[in-house]
């Protein structure tokens, strides 16, 4: 599985197109009786299957001391879950992921984004996206990855639903938030992690492979759609601990730099306490356009 | 505009429909034709014995640390000692918990340069200043000292972990030895490889091309050109040992830089030969076929011996792992192939076909047996699984299987699902009710225990054939694998050909942590029990192994133990599974 925390903070409550962060906190926190300065979402909790609130004495540090912890009835629904997403409303957007085994996640499911609404912290299903044809059991995993657009209230989406050994099928979905319909998509891509970042001088979104180590590019036009073909544009072949460590996630930093988690995946189910995670950081070097590792 | 680009995407999105095919490994052959070693290997070599001697002895010492082996200038020694003796820098000589000492390696004492006198305060002379390099293999990191020998002091030091040091000359020249005494590596060549083979092992490019990601040992790759190939050999120098050697198409401007490393080697031949093909298997009257699955472990079917047809298949559905510490807290753990699978314990190695002797060192079968283990064992919370088929000259055959630890703790019960589906469709299916063999009618499930009555010969079943058929015989512990008995469930499910009830690759079938018989094959035989009589029958059978940590006692546990400064582990394995005896007629 895949798992991921969003941290609430006073600062992820402001909204900045330019660092393309615009988050805003569920209301429903609040009338949960929960600190949003000290609460935030997961989806990795071991022993609890889907979403969880927690309150901790300090958020970020996962052997703090837990305060509170509450889960949203609807919020196991979809099972086992990995990404969480939130837009400026404070909606969460989140999606099924097997954890360990797929008993708890139906394949079926694997391509399902669910929202959980703001106000009332119920989880329905937003969107189902395609799958490109029957179930196909060697590949356990459906969406992976999310990244949200603020100027143009873009959710994007990966997926490798439908992906055999032999046969790329994933694609990357461009959806809007507000009609909740699919305006775009890069058909026949697997990727895993997601991220959005400016530096460049356009929006753009950069994406890791799910077969390899690339990292790669796509410019965004002013609609939040795709324009033009996706580029490599760095990689983590041959770096870090393990050398062909694929992105379970992207996020730049203030500066609009990558920030790239990298793990083990090979579309299996070994549990992710025996994948290490490694950060690393890359930067922007504007006199030769090129991304390279942070020193 | 907007009309503009909204036709550019139609088209943008027609173009980009479909899907992209990947080579696959069948069509290559250094995939299929590298060689693996196997991890248990004895082999041994001379040579290492000299190397071995001086690691204990080197352990034995106040400091147990090996020197820098190869040559080295007084100035270079002396820079070595005052780092030996910085009580940061030596941290990590012994294991804090035993005190025991860890194997520790001075693998460099270079010249510094400016950019490693970086954030201290100056002036020095460089020329008196030198950067030592000590990895530790046994937590795999790395110790860095900035010492200037004029002064006589430390001027910094840092950790690296999960860092390896380019190893000296002399651990290089090891790994040539070791790679060129290998017969794996002979075998490849297709001749005794000499020095002369060998390309230049001392560029740190070639040296950082392999990793040992899955030991975290510390390993090197000795590469043989031949043509426009190279094989590169992977050494594990942290045991002296070869890893597998692969070839690599080199091309004729020089050795490409592919990464090929002891996961990458493993995975992809496990995957080529015998996740994507089925392996024929024709010995001591048996023939059958195997292949690894997804998510149900080493597959056999068409078994036939002497001819006559025994089991259409038998794999290893799930293990199921429950604590009874914490309620409702466990995993269901699927195993099979590395790549593209639902398993959440891959295959390591791949399937092994051994001898199978009895007391007096007499063969009298086989054993065909495939491991599975999780990244980083036996670490808490991973797993390690073998299971195992053995074939006797006799007729008698056994599904097994076997956990090695570790888990998450000492409240495990680990619960394997076998299904074993029996050939022909004209079976019945008995139980000993003390005196005599009383048949099942329709499909059943029944739990072995204390009160449980055996036939004579200690038989629980009997699954009859026209053929004869076959006595089961659980686990009691009588099996001479360490077994303390099976507690097992058995039911007994009709096979129809029109459904699928696991005949194909099953999905985690169960939950983790149910204790009773709703251990998933249960949905085969409920709500309505069909009959079984003159049918084609499968057979599941779990058994419940309760794990143990006491010392003298440990079953399905694992543990690591410091041994000449390195971790080897202690594996205290609980084997089960029923062993199956023809029925003379």
């Amino acid at each position: 599985m895949i798992v991921i925390s969003t941290f609430f903070s006073c600062k992820e409550e402001e909204v900045d197109f330019s660092l393309n962060n615009c988050k805003r906190n569920p209301v429903f926190i609040q009338s949960m009786g929960f600190n949003p300065a000290k609460s935030y979402l997961s989806t990795s909790e071991e022993r609890t299957m889907g979403l969880v609130l927690i309150e901790a004495e300090q958020p970020g540090n996962p052997q703090s001391r837990k305060v509170k912890i509450v889960q949203h009835p609807s919020w196991r629904k979809g099972g086992w879950l990995a990404p969480i997403l939130l837009d400026e409303k404070g909606n969460i957007f989140t999606a099924p992921a097997p954890f360990i085994t797929v008993y708890n996640n139906l394949i079926a499911n694997n391509n399902t984004i669910y929202k959980v609404d703001n106000t009332t912290g119920e989880m329905s299903e937003f969107l189902k996206l395609p799958f490109a044809d029957s179930i196909n059991p060697e590949n356990p995993f459906g969406i992976i990855g999310m990244a949200y657009l603020c100027e143009t209230h873009t959710l994007y989406v990966s997926t490798v639903a439908g992906s055999r050994r032999y046969e790329e099928r994933g694609n990357i979905y461009a959806i809007s938030t507000e009609s909740g319909g699919i305006i775009d998509k890069l058909a026949g891509t697997d990727a895993l992690g997601l991220g959005i970042s400016y530096i460049t001088g356009s929006r753009e979104l950069y994406f890791g492979l799910a077969r390899n180590s690339d990292i790669m590019s796509v410019k965004l036009n002013s609609k939040g759609k795709f324009s033009g073909d996706a580029k490599k544009v760095f990689s983590l072949a041959g770096i870090g601990p393990r050398g062909d460590d694929k992105v379970r996630k992207i996020r730049s930093d203030q500066n609009g730099n990558l920030v790239i988690h990298g793990m083990e995946f090979n579309f299996n189910l070994i549990a992710p306490r025996e994948k290490q995670e490694t950060l690393y950081n890359f930067i922007y070097n504007n006199d030769e356009n090129k991304w390279e590792p942070r020193k | 505009m907007s009309i503009v680009f909204s036709v550019f995407a139609v088209v943008f999105l027609s173009c980009k429909d479909g899907k992209k095919s990947i080579s696959s490994l069948q069509g290559d052959k250094s995939v299929l034709e590298s060689i693996l070693s196997s991890a248990d290997s004895l082999i041994t070599f001379p040579f290492v014995e000299q190397r071995v001697k001086k690691i204990k002895e080197a352990l034995q010492l106040p400091k147990p640390v090996l020197l820098y082996p190869d040559s080295a200038s007084a100035k270079q020694r002396l820079a070595e000692m005052i780092a030996l003796n910085d009580s940061s820098f030596t941290q990590f000589l012994f294991d804090p918990f035993t005190k025991m000492p860890f194997r520790n390696e001075v693998f460099g004492i270079h010249q510094a340069r400016e950019s490693d006198m970086a954030g201290i305060p100056g002036p020095h002379n460089l020329a008196e200043c030198f950067r030592v390099e000590m990895y530790n293999y046994a937590l795999n990191n790395t110790s860095v000292a900035i010492v200037d020998a004029g002064a006589q002091k430390v001027l910094n030091r840092f950790y690296l972990s999960d860092t390896q040091p380019d190893p000296p000359y002399s651990l290089v020249d090891l790994a040539n030895e070791i790679a060129m005494a290998s017969p794996e590596v002979e075998k490849a060549l297709g001749f005794k490889p000499t020095k002369e083979k060998l390309l230049a092992q001392y560029y740190k490019t070639s040296l950082n091309r392999t990793r040992c990601e899955r030991s975290r040992h510390l390993c090197v790759a000795p590469t043989f050109l031949l043509g426009e190939k190279t094989l590169w050999a992977i050494v594990d120098l942290t045991d002296h040992r070869l890893v597998g050697v692969r070839w690599i198409t080199s091309g004729k401007t020089g050795p490409a830089a592919p990464i090929l490393t002891e996961r990458k080697l493993q995975d992809d031949k496990i995957s080529a030969c015998f996740c994507e093909q089925e392996t024929a298997l024709i010995k001591d009257g048996w023939d059958m076929k195997y292949m690894l699955t997804s998510s149900d472990g080493l597959r056999i079917s068409n078994v036939i011996f002497n001819g006559k047809p025994v089991l259409r298949n038998a794999k290893l559905v799930d293990w199921h792992v429950n604590y009874s510490g914490t309620d409702g807290f466990g995993y269901s753990d699927a195993v099979g192939c590395p790549f593209f699978s639902q398993a959440a314990v891959i295959a390591w190695d791949p399937p092994l076909i051994l001898d199978l002797k009895d007391d007096a060192n007499k063969t009298i079968g086989f054993v065909l047996e495939q491991s599975y283990r999780s990244e980083g064992w036996p670490t808490p919370c991973s797993y390690n699984y073998k299971q195992r088929y053995e074939f006797y000259k006799d007729g008698r055959f056994r599904v097994a299987g076997g956990s090695l630890g570790r888990g998450c703790s000492n409240t495990a019960t680990y619960r394997p699902v076998f299904r074993i589906a029996f050939a022909g469709d004209g079976n019945n299916f008995f139980e000993w009710g003390n005196t005599t063999w009383n048949q099942w009618m329709t499909e059943k499930w029944q739990l072995q225990n204390s009160s449980t009555p055996y036939s004579p010969e200690g038989f629980q079943y009997k699954i009859a054939s026209a053929a004869g058929g076959y006595y089961l015989e659980p686990g009691k512990g009588q099996f001479n694998d360490g077994g303390r008995g099976d507690f097992s469930y058995v039911y007994v499910s009709r096979h129809d050909g029109k459904r699928d009830e696991g005949e194909s690759d099953l999905v985690t079938i169960g939950p983790c942590c149910n204790t009773d018989y709703h251990q998933g094959p249960e949905k085969f035989i409920e709500p309505v029990a069909e009959s079984i009589q003159n049918s084609s029958l499968v057979v599941w059978y779990i058994a419940q192994l309760r794990n143990d940590d006491k010392a003298g006692s440990e079953y399905c546990w694992a543990e690591n133990k410091l041994e000449n400064g390195v971790w080897n582990t202690k594996v205290y394995p609980c084997f089960a599974g029923p062993m199956f005896i023809p029925v003379t007629k």
